[in-house]
Formats: C-alpha cells, structure tokens, sequence
C-alpha cells in the first residue's frame, strides 16, 4: 500500500473545517472587494465554496492580460545601489591596476591586476618583471576567474559542518598540542612554496611544534633533476635557463614552452632567438625527441620520435658523440637504431655552438637527468644557458621524502598532517592508498580553497585565500623578489595559510605586517616598500654565474638509462597548455580553450599514432580501456598526427571527482598511470590497450580540418631561403590589367573600384608574426576575459559553435600538399602525414577595408570606422547571419542561445559570484546578435581619452589589446599606421615577410601577417 | 422624359448581330452588360479608347523617382556610412546598388496605381451593390441597355429588340452608378 | 455567323482544350460545383492531414522563437541552410504561377486559361511559405522590421541599400502584393458569378462584397482587359527580376560557389522549372479531385511538360557551365568548392541533384510518358526533389567547405528545422484546398471567351480525346 502524506495538521486530525476546505480549489477564500452586492453573496458563500463569479473571473482575466502585455513589450528594471560612502581610490567607470604575482605551486607570474569598481576583472603580464617580462600564459590569464569559483568553500569546515575560526583554531591547537605531547610526528605537506614569508611561517611553526616536518610535493615533478643536479655538482637545485642564449636547443620529452617548470619565462627567452625582426637574420635551431606531439615539438625545427623507454639511450649515445669531440671518456649506451644520424647531426650543431647551446630534458630520472648535466658541462653551457647559481625555487617536489610520508603515515606514525595547496588523494599514484592514511593521521588539516577530493577526507580544512585576495610574497629564482598584494577584500570567510600558521604558532601579527618585517629584515636593503609594492618586483642582485663540470659517474647512469623498458604500448603521461596539471579544472575558460595541439576542448583523450589507428581499425571516439600498474579506465581514442607509431599519451588534470561542477567528469584522471622509478616518478607508462566496449564518446574540436589543402594560408620558409631573399615564400601574386594598349602587372590590392573613405587621426592595425607565435593560446583567455566571450559548453562546441573571438589554426603538412605549379588530389590532402610539420596561425577579425560583411548587412549593424575598424553594432544586429556567410576568414560568432542567466550554460554567466568578472566597458551580448572581434574598441577607447586628457598624441605602444599584450612571445604588434614611426609601421613590410590573409580576395584587411621560417 | 430598358439575349452573336440591327433602325444602344469580355462590342457602342495604360506608366515613373530619391537621401544625403568601403559619398558610384530597389518601387507603384485606379473608375469597391437587370448577366446572358427617349415610342422599341432576337425584354429602372 | 466570332475562329488541326458538349451555362454549372456543393471525402482527408502538418509546423516554429536559432542545426561556419534552401524553393515554386499568367498572356496561349487561376494562387501561396523563412530566420524576429526603410530611434541611421537582403526585401514584398492584385483582379467577374448564382442570403452578401459590385458592363470588360495586359507586362521583368535577387543574394557574395554570375539566368530557369513541376503535381491532382478532366486535359499536361524539358535542360546546361567556369577561372578555391560538390561528403545531395534535374525531365522526350498522368505526376515529384537538393547543395554545401579550412564544419538538420519545412508543405496545401473551395479553380469568364474557339463540340471534331 502506498505511503499518503498530511497535508498538514489538521488533516492528520481530519479537522471537519479542513475536510471540507480542502475540496476547493483554493483553501482560503480569494479576496474580493466587498463594494458590490453580488460579491457579498459570495464571501459568505466563499466559506462553504469557492465561486469566481463571471466580473470577477473577467477581472482577474483583464488584470493578467493587462499584467501579461506590459511585462512583454517592457524589460524588467534593474535597479542599482550607488555608493554612500565612496570608498577611496574607486572612481566608478576608471579602472584601477594593482602590480601582485600569482603562484599556485605550478604556474608563476608577475603580473598587473586590473580592478573595476573593486572587482579584479583582468590578470596581465608585468613588463617590470625580469622572469616573465609582461608575459602570462592561459592558467594565469585564467586565474582571475577561478577567484569567482562558486565551488569554494565560503567558511572553515569541521569534520564536514561549518565552523568559525576561533572554534577551528581552538580544536586544531589543542589537538596539535597533545600530537606534541605524544611526541607524534607532524607533517605539512605543501607543493612548492616560493614565498620566503610563508617558508619563515613554516619555520615558526615547527619551532613551535618540534618534529614537524615540511614535505614539499609536486603533481608534477622535477626531483630528478634536483636530485642529479646533487650528484654531479653538488647542487641540490633547479637551475636557470637561458634560452635566449642558446643557438641550438635539443629537446628531449620536455615541453618547455607550455609546461616545464617556468614556461612563461622560457617561452619569451625562446621567442627572442627565434625572431627576426628588423635586419636580425639569425634564429635558434630547436631539436625535439618525442613520442607525443607536445606544443614544443610543434614548434621544432627538427622533431623526431622516440619511445619513452629509449630516450636514455638517445641520451647516452648523445653524450658518447659530444664526448667523442670532447675527447672526453664514453659511456657505453644501447644501441638506437636509425636516430643515430639524427643525434651525430645535433652532436655537431651543438658542438658548433658550444657554450650557445642548451640540452633540457622533461623526464623525471636521475640517471638520464645526470647524462643530460654531463652533456651540457661538456658543451659547457654552464654559466652561459645554464646558470645554476641563481637557481630557480620552483618545482622544488622531492619524491623521495613523499614516498616516506606515505609510508609513515600508513604506519600511523604521523600525528598531524597539514596540506597546504596539494591534492594527493587526486594527484598522487597512490592516492587511495593516501586517502585511507589520511583516515590513520589524528589530526589532519587541508587549506585547499574547495573540498577536493583530499580536502573532503580531512577532519579539517581552513580555506585559503585566492591569491588575488591574498598579500604574499616569491622569489621564483634567487635574487628575484615579488609581491602579492589584495586586489579585493576576501569574498568569504578564508583566512591564509600563513597566517593560519602564525595564529597557531601563536603569532597575531597579521600577514601583511609579517612580510613587510621580514622584507625590511632581508631584502629591501633600504628600498622603499611601497615603490616595490608599485613595480611589484624586486630584482636583488645576481651571483656571478659560474662554470660546472660534472662529477656524477656517467657510467652507470648511461646503463640505468639504457636499460629501461617498458611493456605494452608506451604512454606517455602530459599536461594540456589549458588545464596543466588539474589546479583550475573547475575553470570553465580554460576547459573551453582548444588543446593547442588537438583542438579538441572539455575532455582528455588517448592520443595514437595514424598508422596505430589504421593497423588496429580504431575511430576517432572509439572507446577503448586501457590498463597498467593496477589502474585502468575507459578513455576515446584521438588519432593524432604526430604521435610515434607504437605509443600513445594521455593527458594529466581531468577527471575531478570533487572539484566542481564545471569539472566533476570531465575526462578521466591519468595519474594513476604514473609509477615510481628507481625513487622519482614516472611519467610514462606501458599500458594494454583494448577496444572491449563498443561505445562512441564525442569529442568537441573547434577544428574538424586539419590540412591547408595546398593553399597559401599560413605561408612558409626556411632560414636559407629567407638570407637569400627576403620575400622568399611570400611572391604576391599578379595579375595583369590593360590600361588601354599596354597591359600592367599588379597585385590583387593594387587593384581597387572605388575610392577610399577619408579616414580620422588613427588607423588601427595589427601585425602577427608566425615566426613567433608558438600557439599557446594565452590570446584566447585573455580574449574571452577581456570582452565578456561566453562559455558555451561541450555539447555546443561539439556543434562548432564556440564563440571565441579570436582562435589559434592549427594545420598540419599533407604528403600529398601539392609542389609549386601543381593542383594536387584533394582527398589526398585532407589527410595529414603521419609525422607532420606544424604551423600556428592566430585569426581573429582582420578589419577588412572593404569587408565583405559590411556590404550584406541589410540593417548596417555593421561598418567600418574612421580609425579602420569593422564595427559590430549589438543593438542594431536582427541576426541575419548573412555577414557570418560572407566573412571569408569565418571570425564572426553568433549568438545561438542566451548564455547568460540560462540554466542550460551554467557557467559562470548563469550565477552572480561568476558575473562579477564580467569586464564593465563590454557589453553582453543578446541572443540572437552576431558578434566578433572589435580590435579591443574600449581599451582603444580608454587610451585616446587619456592622451586627449592630457593634451597630447597617443603615444605607440600605449594603448594595446588583449591578445597582444598577453602574448607571452609578443607574436602580435598592435599600432597606428597613422604613426610614422609606430612599430606597426616598422614591421609592416609588404616586400619582405608581412602578408595579408587571402590577399587575392582584395578585401583590405588592417591585419596581416608574418612569413613563418623554419631553421632546417 | 428617357429611360433605358433591357434586352437579353442568349449569345453573344445574337447580341452583336442585334446591336447591328438595333443601330441600323435608329435606335439608341447606351451600354451591354455581357459574362466575358465580347471583342468587338465597343466599336458598336462607340466606348472611347481606356487610357489606363497611361496613367500606369505615369505611376511607374513616380516610383522610379521615388525610389532614386530615397536611396540618394538615406544612403548618401543624410548620413554616407562607411559599408565595406563602398562609395556612398557619391551617388552616382554607388548608383548599381541601388537599380534593383529602384525597379521593384517601379513596378510597385505602376501596378498598385493602375489597379487602384481600375478599382475606383468603374467604382468597383467592396460594399458596391451592383444592378443586375438578369440574375445569369453574369452566366450566359447578354444584356444590351437601350435608351428610349420617350414613354410614346417604348412599345416600338420593345419591338424592335425582340425582332433583334433578343429572347425577353426588361423593363426594371436600376441605378447605375 | 457574325464577323467578330468569324474573325477569331480557329484551324480545326489544333488540339481542342475543352471536352465534352458545354455550353456557357454548363461551364458555369461545371466550375462553380465545387465552390457550392458539398465537399468530398478526398479533401477532407487532404485537408486534414495537412492542416496537421501545418500545426506540427507551427509548434516547431514557436519553439525556434522561444529558445533561438540554435535550435536549428547551423553552426559558425554554415549560417543558412535549411531555412534560405526553403525560401528559394518556394519562391522558385511561386513563379510559374505568375509565368502562366502573364507571360503566357503576352505570347496569347490559350491553354493556359484552365490553369492560370490555380496557378497564379498556388504563386501567392507559395510566396506566403517562402516569406515565412526569412522573416523566421533571423535571430531577432520581433525586429524584422528594422529592415523595412525605417529610420532608427534616433533618426538617422537607414536600411543598407547595398545588401541584397534589402533588395530580397523588396523584390518579395512587390512580387507578393502585385501577384496578389493581378490574382484577385482576375477573380472578380467570377466572383460576380458565384454572387448571382448565390442562393442563400450571407453566400449572397459575403459574394457581394467580395466582387466588389462588378457589373460587368463593356467599359468595365475593356478596362478589365486592358489592366489584365498591362499587370502582365509588368509581372513579366517582375517575376524575372524577383528570382535575379534571390540569386544575387548568393552572386554578390564571396563565397566560392555562391560567386557566380550565371545565377540570374540559371535560377530563373530553375524556378520556371521547379514550378512547373509543381503545378502539374497541384494540377493532376485538382482535376481527378474536383472532377475537372474535361477542362485540364491532357493537351495542356503535355504542353507543360514540353516546358519542363526546356528548362530542365537550362538547368542542367547551368550545371555544366558551372563546372567548366570553376576550371576555367583557375581560381583554386572555386575550383575546389565544385569539385568538393560532387566528390566531398555531400556528394549524395548533388548526385540526386542531377539525377532528378537533369536526367528524368529528359523522359519527356517520349511522347507516351509525355502524355501519360501517372509518369508526369511521379516526374514532377522528382523535380520538385531536385530542385530543392539544388538549393541545398548550392546554399549548404558551398558554405561547409569555403576559404580557410580551419573553418570547415559539416552541417544535419535538427527535426525543428525538418518540421519547419514540413509544416511550410501543410501550410501551402491547407491554403490551396481552402482555395478550391471558395474559389472558382478556373477563370471562367475568361475560359467562356474562347470557348467556341477550343472546345470540341464547337470544333466539330466528332471523337472526344481519350482520357488516361
């Protein structure tokens, strides 16, 4: 029998008023007005039944139609609260910027925050930075967003319920101290902090509780190099590099632009070599040895494939070739079959350029890390591209003494455990295995600023703040200070880690004050606090970078190194330039920015080889399971360009069980799959692929072709060519044109109907050098930040209809991409090669003169300006999507849905923690409206104004957009054509390597781009 | 006093053969009201030539002139917009956008005047109640309106459309607009 | 025999066009049947399950109102495909309807006046069904209006007089309105007719109103005559330069495959072809329903597909020509988008492109299909397919593949935008059936002025055709 409810009380007690009420349709009677007679009757009659007489009914009718219509044809009016008391230094509609640094134990940046009306809306690069020199990448781009993350946690938590600080304190101090009084271990287990106040906290602290121990882990690991670093110079640290002194940079495994320990850094350095600019005829020959097509292979000169198990033994026979020129002793490596030619060509450019090159290796093994310090001490790079004395702080994860934590803790031996900006239970390969120690330690805390899936085990967790809610400090690399300061007062009840340390070591100075002492004690050196505060960096003094030679026995390393195998396919395991190692998975922005490689958004995936998928008759989509050392998990198959034949990889950071809406199932988690080798993890794994289920998973790419199909898109050269001439791969086409008798050569843009508008004091346009841009996709978040762009979703972009304003084109080379002169096979050139070249190409809207989307639009939502920008006119716009047809570069995005306040995109737009970082000077966009790329018309906007306020011209290089300035590898120039002088002028050179996109087509665009060359 | 009294007959031939008749004798033939369109009749009847045509063309040429006028003056006049860089600040460039609109007003303005004007001259108009001196005017007969000057000389005329082959002859007064 | 009927007798070789023994009041008695008695179980059926349809239709398009255009299959790169495909068809379809009528008026072909009628509403019915598209395609419907020559709120901002949109604007609306005039005009003495035959008082009086008085007296015939030649020679450039926009909406683009200069010429015989097509299936059907067989014979069914063969053959002419100008131009990417058409991965649509355009009209050659009902009808169905995968291939296909292949998207409708479609289909024949009951299907007073010319009891050709 089924189960009946009460409607109340007094149904339970079958009141005889309720009984009978309760069979109308409304309980209470409706309140009608007593004027009428008629309606009398009914009031007393309302007691027995409810009866809406004929007026009233007609009444009701008339008002909710009356009600109806006006809610129709007006808009709900919002109302808003001016200030009372204006707080100091807000000047509504002016923007203010604050210099800080933001480290979340992975990425680091110097970088410039800017607030509107008190809400950070903007993260950009600091150019007074001399480690990132006003670059940031995606996650740092990103960050601002992860600070509105709706997941955080909104106050400290006790064993699952909230709690106040005071309570929270009390319980964890008291219960520290009886750890202490059973003399039990304490552990706070940290990622890298490079922030000298938090470590002097730390310090504190253990002196406070004695046996307390600080164990550094990284997600992502780079203890090997630390520990080989130890071996052969007696350095326990993570050097500096110099790419932008190296002529020649082998790679090996390591993707250095987008992931490796500090990519900002290394990406600008990187650029630096590779540009050539003005009359600099000379860039850096880049080698990469890989089995997975990782950005920085994209971008190599020279890449060829190598199985995770044998790059020891490339390595080894490497340093056999230096060291034979060196007429040093060899080591006796494996052999390596065909890649020997390869590694005596690198031996001799290296040797060539000794002391100008550089050899980085990703792998985390002492053994192979040791060959690659003996290899570069004989090509004496030391103190020229390495420099290991002003050494870097990040990445400092030490495996060993992890691996010890778990294991004491699973003895029960540890008391306490504090984990501070680490996520074990999810990172770690062992993370069950973590999470049911945990359960053993008494009293364990998490600061984690969500309950992630560590966080959630814990009896305790004290959230952090957001750093961009946060004072700290850094010293990424040895003399190299900077600030973090409070862009915005905490959002929620969180306190930092530091000071949560201090107040339970007993110390109530607040942290702000703490570092200004500790600063003033160290290394202000009498320079003023503010100042530094304003720049945001301190550049102390630099050590003498000195000279090393290796002291590790190369011997055994080389066969340590040689011996490795693997069983199975070889996987290796990467991280994606949009969600690296997992930190921000429950940032919409970044699961919606395109796997530069792949294109493929919101998931991760089992990239394989062509020739793989081919052999095996796997699909793109396919589902198979993969399995090894005891993880295994169901994952689509990507066939992926590129990727060696024999090995496969996947990527680290999906698969969040407890970070957010956002992110909670979204691929599948990889760490698992990394093992512990000889101490140190690994990063590759053998693994059994099977294709047991029969299921399809789809993907969502924002590039379902993947070949330029012969055209003249991105075009391209090689160094040699572009010595001998200048124009080399960028012959404009002509076309010839009868003036009477005599007939003339002239290009497409010569060649023009009418004639052209007078245009203002400006002429805004955009220079994008393909040489530099290495895809990284920093333009993009910075894109979507900047002018409000909205998240869409999988499911949308499976549809192709993502609304990023500017994208980065990803083509690969076709075996079939015809020579000159000839059409080729179109089917043939729709397919890549199985180990193609790469090119990135930025395109967002070209500002076309005659822009063939202008002339269509039947309601002139958009025109071109007198500063030569196509404008889009939200408010004029029916959505005709005519101009999107027209547009030949296909930069226009249109507005299917409503994606803001509409459940069906519930990302950050759908609630009002996540508006708050919506850009005040964009507007968002209706549905149904086409939008696009407006050349940052505000940023425009704001500059001229400022000049204009201050009576003078607007200086080059002043006003810039989003793009541009996040570019961590300055590919893209903005500037003024109007300016004689403005670097834009500088760069534009129709007879050199600048071209514009389709330029056949004569559509003018104020946008144009730089030849590609190649060093091969 | 006149009046007009109506004969019918029961095919167009016979009508215009009566009318021949009819005409020969003297006798007045004002108007016919017939089920299709009998070519020939207005000859007989001496119905001028419809200057319809004329005024369609004059209607047309007004939207040509109309339609340049607009385009001149939103396009270039009042306010010359940058649209893909084509040449609004001179009319004439930009004229070869403009001649499709132009046509179309055309041949809005002389169809819908002409048609109007069809409507008003032979006062076609919804609510028009029209006289129908035989309920089959409109199926198969023909009626031919003869005007009788006086009341002496009706009985004659009867006669004499009879004799024409008319099948009956009418003698209801209508209002004729 | 009085001279003016002697002066427009015909030659006894020439097939008559109305059978059977008629009289002027047998005529009138055959065409007005439909519109008095009583309607049959064959259209109330029809009428029912389009009606249905229509609803369906309309239900879908509600939807896409509610939640947006991304309830429709497009996506960054293909921005119109089922919805302009839609508008072209119909409208292709609507212009035979004003063809018969006028042009066939101007070169005096008699047979067209037992189809002129129906022809020339099935013009404005279809006009209705292809205007719903692009009023309905654009994201903001509720601001169409903005398109019309309408200043802003702020006064000076105009319509884009550029765009071949603004043109479509007012080529459609001019077509629409003048179709509409030429139709209804026509209408009157028949009208006039039902008014006299009326029996019952509000027939009378609804009538009345409706032939607005027409008396039908020789000033008002001469008149009538008169407008009737002249709307022709307008409708005539009209109908030609209506289809010329919707072709420059695709010529003065850029698109490879839209930027084409043969389009006017070609899409002109396409909608000529499209909507012959259409008014054999409409016709054959009307005549077997309403029992017209002795007026729509098999002499004007034959004669119409004489026409198909004709424009089917431009059409595919235009098909060549296409491919021939893509190689010869030496531009790669119209090169490309052609041969992508007919070997990219929406072959299928070009091939049953071609094989409906061009290959089965070419039957017509044989005068046993020619005349045979069951063949043209299947025959036109076909055309009526073809046509529409024409717009298809041109319109989607072009887009899916243009400039930069990072770009290249593949495009399936969703059953919103399917039912749409269909719904349109409901739609046009719900009006249609309404119309042949209402309505006289045939001109009857312009048929009775050539009666004695073309009906064979008249001719004294003793046997009557055989019909099949």
């Amino acid at each position: 029998m089924s189960k009946t409810y009460w409607k109340g009380v007094e149904e339970l007690q079958n009141d005889a008023k309720f009984v009978q009420l309760k069979n109308n349709e409304f309980a209470e009677h409706l309140p009608l007005e007593d004027s009428s007679n008629t309606l009398k009757a009914v009031q007393e009659k309302a007691d027995d039944i409810t009866v809406t007489p004929r007026r009233d009914f007609l009444k009701f009718l008339g008002f909710s139609v009356a009600a109806a219509s006006l809610a129709a044809c007006e808009a709900p009016v919002r109302k808003t609260i001016p200030y009372l008391i204006r707080p100091e230094q807000i000047t509504p509609g002016a923007s203010n910027w604050y210099a800080s640094s933001y480290h979340d134990g992975y990425d680091y940046c110097s970088v410039l925050v800017k607030t509107r009306e008190g809400r950070p809306i903007k993260i950009e690069g600091n150019t007074s930075s001399s480690v990132t020199k006003g670059g940031v990448n995606a996650r740092v781009q990103a960050s601002v967003l992860s600070l509105y993350d709706n997941a955080r946690l909104k106050n400290p938590v006790a064993s699952g319920a909230p709690v106040s600080w005071e309570n929270i304190d009390k319980e964890i101090a008291m219960k520290l101290q009886t750890v202490v009084a059973a003399n039990g271990k304490i552990r706070i287990l940290s990622s890298t902090v490079i922030s000298p106040s938090t470590l002097k906290a730390i310090e504190e602290f253990s002196k406070k509780y004695p046996n307390t121990k600080h164990v550094v882990y990284d997600a992502v690991s780079c203890s090997a190099m630390k520990a080989a670093n130890k071996e052969s110079f007696g350095v326990d640290e993570i050097p500096s590099y110099n790419f932008d002194k190296a002529n020649v940079i082998a790679s090996f495994d390591c993707d250095f632009l987008v992931n490796w320990i500090s990519p900002i850094e290394y990406s600008h350095q990187y650029a630096e070599t590779r540009k050539l600019n003005g009359d600099k005829k000379s860039m850096s020959k880049h080698f990469q040895f890989e089995s997975a097509l990782s950005l920085t292979g994209s971008n190599a000169d020279q890449r060829f494939h190598v199985k995770p198990s044998m790059q020891g033994a490339v390595i080894a026979n490497l340093y056999n070739a230096i060291a034979s020129k060196a007429s040093a002793t060899s080591v006796n490596a494996g052999s390596v079959g065909d890649l020997s030619k390869a590694i005596s060509t690198l031996a001799d450019e290296l040797w060539g350029n000794k002391g100008k090159s550089l050899v980085v290796c990703g792998i985390n093994n002492t053994a192979i890390q040791n060959l690659v310090n003996g290899i570069n001490s004989l090509l004496e790079n030391y103190g020229t591209t390495i420099d290991l004395d002003n050494h870097c702080h990040l990445r400092q994860g030490n495996d060993a003494d992890v691996a010890s934590l778990m294991d004491e803790m699973s003895k029960g031996e540890v008391g306490a455990l504090l984990i501070y900006n680490c996520n074990p239970v999810y990172t770690s390969p062992m993370g069950k295995m973590f999470g049911d120690a945990i359960k053993k330690v008494t009293c364990n805390v998490s600061f984690a600023d969500r309950a992630d899936e560590t966080a959630s085990m814990c009896q305790y967790i004290c959230p952090d703040h957001h750093p961009l809610e946060s004072w700290n400090d850094a010293e990424p690399k040895q003399g190299k200070y900077s600030l973090t300061q409070p862009t915005i007062s905490p959002l929620f009840s969180t306190r930092q880690f530091a000071e949560t340390l201090l107040a339970w070591s007993g110390n109530t100075t607040n942290y702000h004050e703490y570092i200004a002492q500790h600063w003033s004690a160290t290394v202000l050196k009498g320079k003023s606090w503010n100042e530094i505060l304003q720049e945001g960096v301190l550049e102390g003094e630099q050590l003498a970078s000195k000279s090393y030679k290796s002291s590790a026995n190369l011997n055994s390393a080389a066969e340590a190194a040689s011996k490795m195998s693997a069983s199975g396919v070889e996987m290796t395991i990467y991280e994606k330039t949009g969600l690296g190692s997992g930190i921000q998975a429950n940032n919409p922005w970044l699961q919606e920015l395109p796997d530069p490689v792949s294109k493929i958004t919101w998931d991760n995936y089992l990239s394989v080889a062509p020739k793989d998928a081919r052999d095996n008759s796997w699909k793109q989509g396919n589902v198979v399971e993969i399995k090894a050392n005891g993880a295994s998990v169901k994952v689509p198959i990507v066939i992926q360009p590129g990727q060696m034949p024999g090995t496969c990889s996947l990527a680290l950071g999906y698969g969040r069980t407890a970070a957010g809406k956002v992110a909670d199932g979204v691929g599948v988690n990889a760490y698992p799959f990394i093992s512990l080798v000889d101490g140190q993890m690994m990063y590759a794994a053998g693994v059994q692929i099977n294709k047991t289920v029969d299921e399809d998973h789809k993907l969502a790419s924002t590039q379902t072709h993947h070949t330029m199909m012969g055209r003249a898109i991105v075009k391209e050269t090689t160094l040699e060519e572009f010595i001998k001439k200048p124009n080399a791969g960028n012959e404009k086409e002509l076309f010839s044109v009868k003036v009477g008798k005599d007939e003339k050569k002239k290009t497409a843009e010569e060649l023009n109907l009418w004639n052209n508008f007078e245009s203002g004091d400006h002429h805004f346009g955009m220079s994008i050098d393909l040489n530099s841009c290495i895809g990284c996709g920093a333009c993009v978040v910075a894109c979507t930040a900047e002018n409000n762009v909205p998240v869409v979703g999988k499911d949308e972009v499976s549809r192709s209809r993502e609304m990023h304003w500017i994208r980065i084109d990803r083509y690969f080379s076709s075996d079939a991409d015809p020579k000159e002169g000839e059409s080729g096979d179109i089917k043939a050139m729709e397919n890549p090669s199985d180990n193609p070249k790469v090119v990135f190409q930025p395109v967002m809207c070209q500002h076309c003169a005659h822009a063939p989307c202008e002339t269509v639009c039947p309601v002139i939502a958009t025109s071109h300006s007198s500063e030569g920008m196509n404008q889009m006119i939200y408010n004029r716009c029916v959505g005709t999507r005519y101009c999107a047809n027209n547009c030949p570069y296909k930069v226009r995005r249109f507005n299917w849905f409503r994606y803001t306040d509409n459940p069906k995109f519930d990302f950050n737009m759908n609630n009002d923690l996540g508006k708050m970082v919506l850009n005040p000077d964009v507007v968002v966009r209706a549905r149904g409206v086409m939008e696009k790329c407006s050349l940052c018309v505000q940023r425009l906007q704001e500059g001229k104004l400022i000049a204009k306020k201050q009576g003078r011209k607007v200086k080059d290089g002043e006003i810039n957009t989003a793009c541009a300035q996040s570019c961590p590898t300055q590919a893209i120039t903005f500037g003024d054509y109007k300016d004689k002088d403005s670097m834009l002028n500088k760069v534009w050179q129709p007879e050199g390597r600048s071209y514009h996109l389709l330029e056949e087509l004569d559509v003018q665009p104020n946008v144009f781009y730089q030849t590609k060359v190649r060093n091969v | 006093m006149s009046r007009v009294i109506y004969g019918i007959y029961d095919d167009e031939t016979d009508l215009m053969s009566g009318i021949e008749n009819l005409l020969s004798k003297g006798v007045k033939c004002v108007d016919a009201q017939t089920p299709f369109p009998v070519h020939g009749i207005e000859k007989l009847l001496n119905v001028p030539r419809t200057r319809i045509s004329i005024a369609s063309f004059m209607y047309g040429a007004t939207g040509t002139t109309l339609a340049l006028l607009m385009t001149w003056y939103m396009m270039v006049h009042d306010w010359h917009i940058n649209i893909g860089g084509k040449p609004n600040f001179m009319f004439y460039m930009n004229l070869p956008a403009f001649i499709p609109v132009t046509f179309e007003s055309t041949v809005f303005c002389a169809a819908h005047g002409m048609a109007i004007t069809f409507l008003l001259r032979s006062k076609l108009l919804p609510g028009v109640t029209a006289p129908i001196p035989h309920p089959r005017l409109t199926d198969d007969k023909f009626v031919l309106h003869v005007s009788v000057k006086d009341e002496s000389k009706l009985d004659e005329a009867v006669g004499f459309i009879k004799s024409s082959g008319a099948s009956e002859v009418l003698m209801k007064s209508l209002q004729f607009a | 025999m009085s001279a003016a009927v002697n002066a427009q007798y015909e030659a006894v070789v020439r097939d008559p066009l109305i059978l059977g023994k008629k009289s002027y009041h047998q005529m009138t008695e055959d065409i007005c049947r439909p519109v008095e008695g009583k309607a049959n179980k064959y259209w109330w059926m029809a009428f029912t399950v389009s009606a249905t349809t229509m609803t369906w239709g309309i239900l879908c398009l509600c939807y896409t109102i509610g939640n947006g255009i991304g309830s429709w299959g497009l996506n960054k790169t293909i921005g119109w495909a089922w919805d302009i495909t839609n508008f072209v068809w119909w409208i292709g379809i609507g212009h035979a309807g004003t063809l018969i009528s006028a042009i066939l008026l101007l070169f005096r072909q008699r047979w067209r006046m037992s189809i002129n009628r129906s022809a020339e509403a099935m013009t404005i019915f279809a006009v209705i069904c292809a205007g719903l598209f692009p009023l309905f395609h654009t994201g903001r419907p509720w601001l169409d209006y903005w398109m019309l020559p309408l200043p802003n709120q702020f006064g000076s901002l105009w319509v884009n007089f550029n765009s071949p949109l603004l043109w479509d604007v007012f080529a459609i609306s001019t077509y629409f309105s003048v179709s509409l005039v030429f139709w209804y005009l026509g209408l009157i003495p028949d009208l006039a007719t039902i008014r006299d035959r009326a029996i019952t008082p509000t027939r009378k009086f609804i009538y009345g109103l409706l032939s607005f008085g027409w008396k039908g007296t020789a000033r008002d015939w001469l008149r009538f005559e008169e407008v009737a030649l002249v709307l022709a020679g307008l409708s005539t450039p009209l109908v030609l330069s209506v289809h010329t926009i919707v072709s420059f909406d695709f010529a003065t683009s850029i698109v490879p495959g839209w930027h084409t200069t043969i389009f006017p010429p070609y899409f002109v015989a396409g909608a000529i072809f499209s909507g012959f097509a259409m008014v054999l299936t409409l016709m054959l059907v009307a005549r077997k329903v309403l029992g017209l067989e002795e007026y729509i014979t098999t002499q004007h069914v034959e004669l119409m597909n004489k026409i198909i063969i004709l424009t089917g053959s431009i059409v595919g002419v235009a098909y060549i020509t296409e491919f021939f100008m893509a190689w010869y131009s030496g531009v790669q990417y119209e090169a490309y988008a052609f041969q992508n058409r007919a070997f990219g991965p929406y072959w299928w649509a070009y091939w049953s492109m071609m094989t409906c355009n061009v290959v089965t009209p070419q039957l017509f050659w044989f005068k046993k299909i020619r005349t045979s009902m069951m063949a043209t009808f299947v025959i036109s169905i076909f055309v009526n397919i073809g046509m529409w995968f024409e717009r298809f291939v041109i319109i989607a296909v072009s887009l899916s593949r243009d400039y930069l292949p990072s770009s290249w998207t593949m495009y399936s409708p969703t059953f919103i935008e399917v039912g749409i479609f269909v719904g349109t289909i409901g739609l046009f024949f719900t009006c249609f059936l309404v119309f042949a009951r209402v309505f006289p299907v045939i001109a009857l007073a312009e048929l009775k002025t050539v009666m004695k010319k073309t009906s064979n009891q008249y001719k004294k050709v003793g046997i009557l055709k055989k019909e099949n």
